[in-house]
């Protein structure tokens, strides 16, 4: 397959993948909106050296990762208020626990609390709401499966106590 | 309620978000590619082109000027508007995306992004070339600031730009090893993380 083709399949299949990576990682429309086309951009340029070694899906998320955290390091947010699941999971849920009054609530919700994380962590989280198990996550991020599995666990943790404790079941 | 089920599901939630996909044509992703090469290249000859401004400027007044100090002084700063056209092309000239680029990992790509940076903080000193511009500052000035700091009302002029020259070089080590001990700190969590 063509550049051109892989990059027409993986803009078809990933695209509303994509756009929900984009906003997990920026939370200015205007800004996000350039951010999803760099990542549409390098992507197609990155698949000129696709070579089948992992899968189209994993090339992508890899790509799309890569870029978004290249921009979050450029804005220098690293370096002030973002925290680790670990941290997170070790905040009381005080204030945390009230029960979303709606689903764009609940998003709202999600998307500052994916926001609020560093980037490795916040690929675990993306990778976890996307439905991808803990050996795909892995072979994304580099990290080994059992450490993604055990942020995982962390992270429904965090989201059971976000949302509500009891009634929201991470599956 | 409809709600209901969403709202116990956080993948549900997240993956049923409205989404707006980016609808580009493969023309039109070439021409921002091209675009966006066109303008990054820009940027960075905007900023020789102000290197070598600095530099033709400052080399007039050197050989403007009859004394040799301050002669040095205006020659070496020329020099450093050289330098900082050379390295705003050496560092920041856009280049092609790296073969491998996109095989890192997340993990490998966001550590060398945090080096990347580190290294930055670490260098800038050098790699602005500021030895150059502060020694050439001071031989082209000092030669003319010694008779006039003999008298206490040219002194107490100069007091002002002297300290804020000074509170700037404070903060400007100080915030760079700052940022530079934050970055090794991520750096080494990551590192850390990757060995579980």
């Amino acid at each position: 397959m063509s550049q051109d083709d892989l990059y027409q399949e993986a803009a078809d299949t990933y695209g509303s993948a994509l756009d929900r990576l984009a906003r997990a990682y920026e939370a200015d429309p205007e800004t996000r909106h350039d951010l999803l086309q760099d990542i549409h951009l390098q992507l197609w340029r990155s698949l000129e050296y696709f070579d089948g070694r992992c899968s189209l899906r994993t090339w992508v998320y890899r790509v799309a990762h890569n870029v978004a955290t290249g921009h979050v390091v450029r804005q220098s947010r690293i370096r002030k208020t973002l925290a680790s699941i670990e941290e997170i999971e070790a905040v009381p849920s005080n204030d945390q626990s009230e029960r979303a009054a709606g689903q764009n609530q609940a998003l709202e919700r999600l998307s500052m609390l994916i926001q609020q994380l560093k980037p490795v962590d916040r690929q675990i989280i993306i990778s976890y709401l996307e439905g991808m198990d803990a050996s795909s996550t892995a072979e994304i991020t580099g990290l080994s499966a059992s450490n993604v599995a055990m942020k995982v666990h962390r992270i429904k943790n965090i989201l059971r106590r976000w949302f509500h404790e009891g009634g929201f079941h991470a599956g | 309620m409809p709600d209901e089920l969403p709202m116990n599901d956080p993948k549900k939630i997240w993956q049923d978000q409205p989404t707006e996909p980016i609808k580009m044509s493969l023309d039109e992703i070439r021409r921002k590619a091209e675009k966006f090469q066109t303008k990054s290249r820009l940027k960075v000859l905007m900023g020789m082109v102000i290197g070598l401004f600095v530099c033709v400027a400052f080399a007039r007044m050197s050989a403007e000027i009859p004394d040799i100090v301050p002669r040095i002084g205006w020659g070496m700063l020329s020099l450093w508007g050289l330098y900082c056209a050379y390295a705003t092309y050496k560092w920041i000239w856009p280049r092609r995306l790296a073969g491998n680029a996109t095989l890192t990992t997340s993990l490998d790509f966001y550590r060398s992004e945090l080096e990347r940076r580190r290294d930055y903080e670490r260098n800038i000193w050098r790699r602005s070339g500021l030895t150059f511009c502060f020694a050439g500052l001071a031989l082209a000035l000092i030669p003319e600031l010694i008779p006039a700091l003999q008298t206490p009302r040219l002194l107490l002029k100069a007091a002002p730009f002297f300290t804020l020259l000074a509170i700037w070089f404070v903060l400007f080590f100080y915030v760079r090893k700052r940022n530079r001990l934050k970055l090794q700190r991520e750096i080494d969590e990551l590192t850390a993380l990757e060995k579980n």
